[in-house]
């Protein structure tokens, strides 16, 4: 499936985002291409081969922090229950207005912050990809796609007002 | 509709992924439900701000030839039949240096249309700049109709601008100023205090994208757009939705 390194940019932004480091996202993006040809023959050419990547990408960096934390490390904020996370109510004009004017630094900081699977779903639903699709690389529900996609939208919109009106405070 | 379906549905709504009927009554339930509205709004400027602001890596062009390089040389369905191929080590030769060549053509295209992009809002703002900075303008009492024929002349091609302004957004003028290599046919906006410039120039050579595209530079919200062989970019210090506001004007038939 020569078709699959076309897609070598997207999957080295998703593991960029995933794990935070250009050589640990280097690194995850062989393993994938590694664990690809390993197991091509369990792929059925009628179904979605980018997100067939994006899954092998997602359980190579899972698997990479399970050993990591057998060995000694502490679970990081990854690890937690993003279930616990709730939504916010419904915004202002002003909060709105304060989201618009934040610069890509904030952004990024935003989205770094959020639990992994949190950051998940916000990358892949970027990526264009459908619910259906999104379901397919973290093999669950399209139901529970939905609902984590909506639930990580707000989190995200409560983090980013928060680090507008952080820096409007500072800058006084 | 109720507003916890309105809520589900609104990001698929945004994106128009609904049904035209489901679509119908989510637009109905949102023109009188206000706290829904702008739960939708809320949304909107999420995508935009994550569209616009997040960055995206490219995969180091090191990576692609590594990966290119190890990969196997050849898949059964591109095997060739037996006994009339080349042999074995020569197939993955030539199966490698091509996909390198794939593989580090489109990265060195990718690499280059980005760059190029950048180059043209950064070039879109610095003229913006230049304006705001007293470039003159020509008269426009009279509207577009007294703006386009100013041109006639100084351009050698007719800029296709049918936005002629409205109360949101009058038109101030026209220029003609320099823009990368070429020269520009400049409209001017205004939106309350704020100015909004529209560079409209001939696109050959040059990377505007064939659909919208909004980045926010240096504080400057910045639209690029193709259509037919001219290029249009769009800046101003208007927050994006506003800009994208006056840009759905002017791309309007």
């Amino acid at each position: 499936m020569r078709q699959s390194l076309a897609h070598a940019d997207a999957l080295y932004n998703f593991a960029r985002w995933l794990a935070r480091d250009p050589v640990e996202a280097e690194d995850l993006v062989q393993e994938t291409y590694m664990r690809e040809l390993g197991a091509a023959h369990q792929f059925d050419p009628g179904s979605n081969l980018k997100a067939w990547l994006f899954r092998i990408l997602r359980n190579a960096f899972i698997d990479r922090r399970r050993r990591s934390q057998r060995e000694g490390s502490p679970p990081s904020v990854e690890d937690l229950d993003a279930d616990g996370e709730r939504a916010e109510p419904a915004m202002g004009e002003l909060q709105l207005d304060q989201i618009r004017a934040l610069v890509a630094e904030d952004v990024s900081a935003a989205v770094h912050a959020l639990p992994e699977s949190f950051r998940t779903v916000i990358l892949l639903d970027l990526e264009g990809m459908t619910e259906a699709e999104v379901a397919n690389v973290l093999g669950c529900a399209t139901g529970t796609v939905k609902s984590r996609l909506s639930r990580a939208r707000a989190v995200l919109r409560d983090r980013l007002a928060a680090y507008r009106q952080y820096a409007e405070e500072g800058s006084r | 509709m109720d507003c916890g379906k309105a809520r589900e549905l609104s990001l698929d709504g945004l994106r128009q992924r609904l049904p035209s009927e489901l679509a119908a009554e989510l637009r109905e339930h949102l023109s009188g439900c206000a706290p829904c509205s702008n739960h939708a709004e809320a949304e909107r400027v999420l995508s935009e701000v994550l569209d616009a602001s997040l960055p995206q890596y490219a995969a180091p062009l090191a990576l692609k030839r590594r990966l290119a390089a190890s990969w196997p040389a050849s898949t059964p369905a591109a095997a060739p039949p037996r006994g009339i191929g080349r042999p074995a080590w020569a197939s993955a030769m030539a199966m490698a240096a091509a996909v390198t060549l794939v593989v580090v053509g489109s990265t060195a295209f990718f690499v280059q249309q980005r760059s190029e992009l950048r180059q043209l809002e950064s070039e879109t703002v610095n003229d913006h700049l230049r304006m705001l900075g007293g470039a003159p303008l020509a008269q426009v009492t009279g509207g577009l109709h007294e703006v386009k024929p100013w041109f006639g002349g100084k351009l050698d091609f007719a800029p296709a601008v049918r936005f002629a302004g409205n109360d949101d957004f009058p038109l101030q003028g026209g220029a003609v100023e320099p823009f990368l290599d070429r020269r520009a046919a400049v409209f001017v906006y205004k939106r309350r205090l704020h100015t909004a410039s529209l560079f409209v120039v001939q696109d050959n050579g040059l990377a505007f994208p064939t659909s919208l595209r909004t980045r926010t530079v240096r504080g400057f919200s910045v639209a690029l757009w193709k259509e037919g062989d001219q290029g249009y970019a769009l800046v101003s210090d208007l927050n994006l939705r506003e800009l994208l506001d006056l840009q759905a004007e002017i791309a309007s038939p």
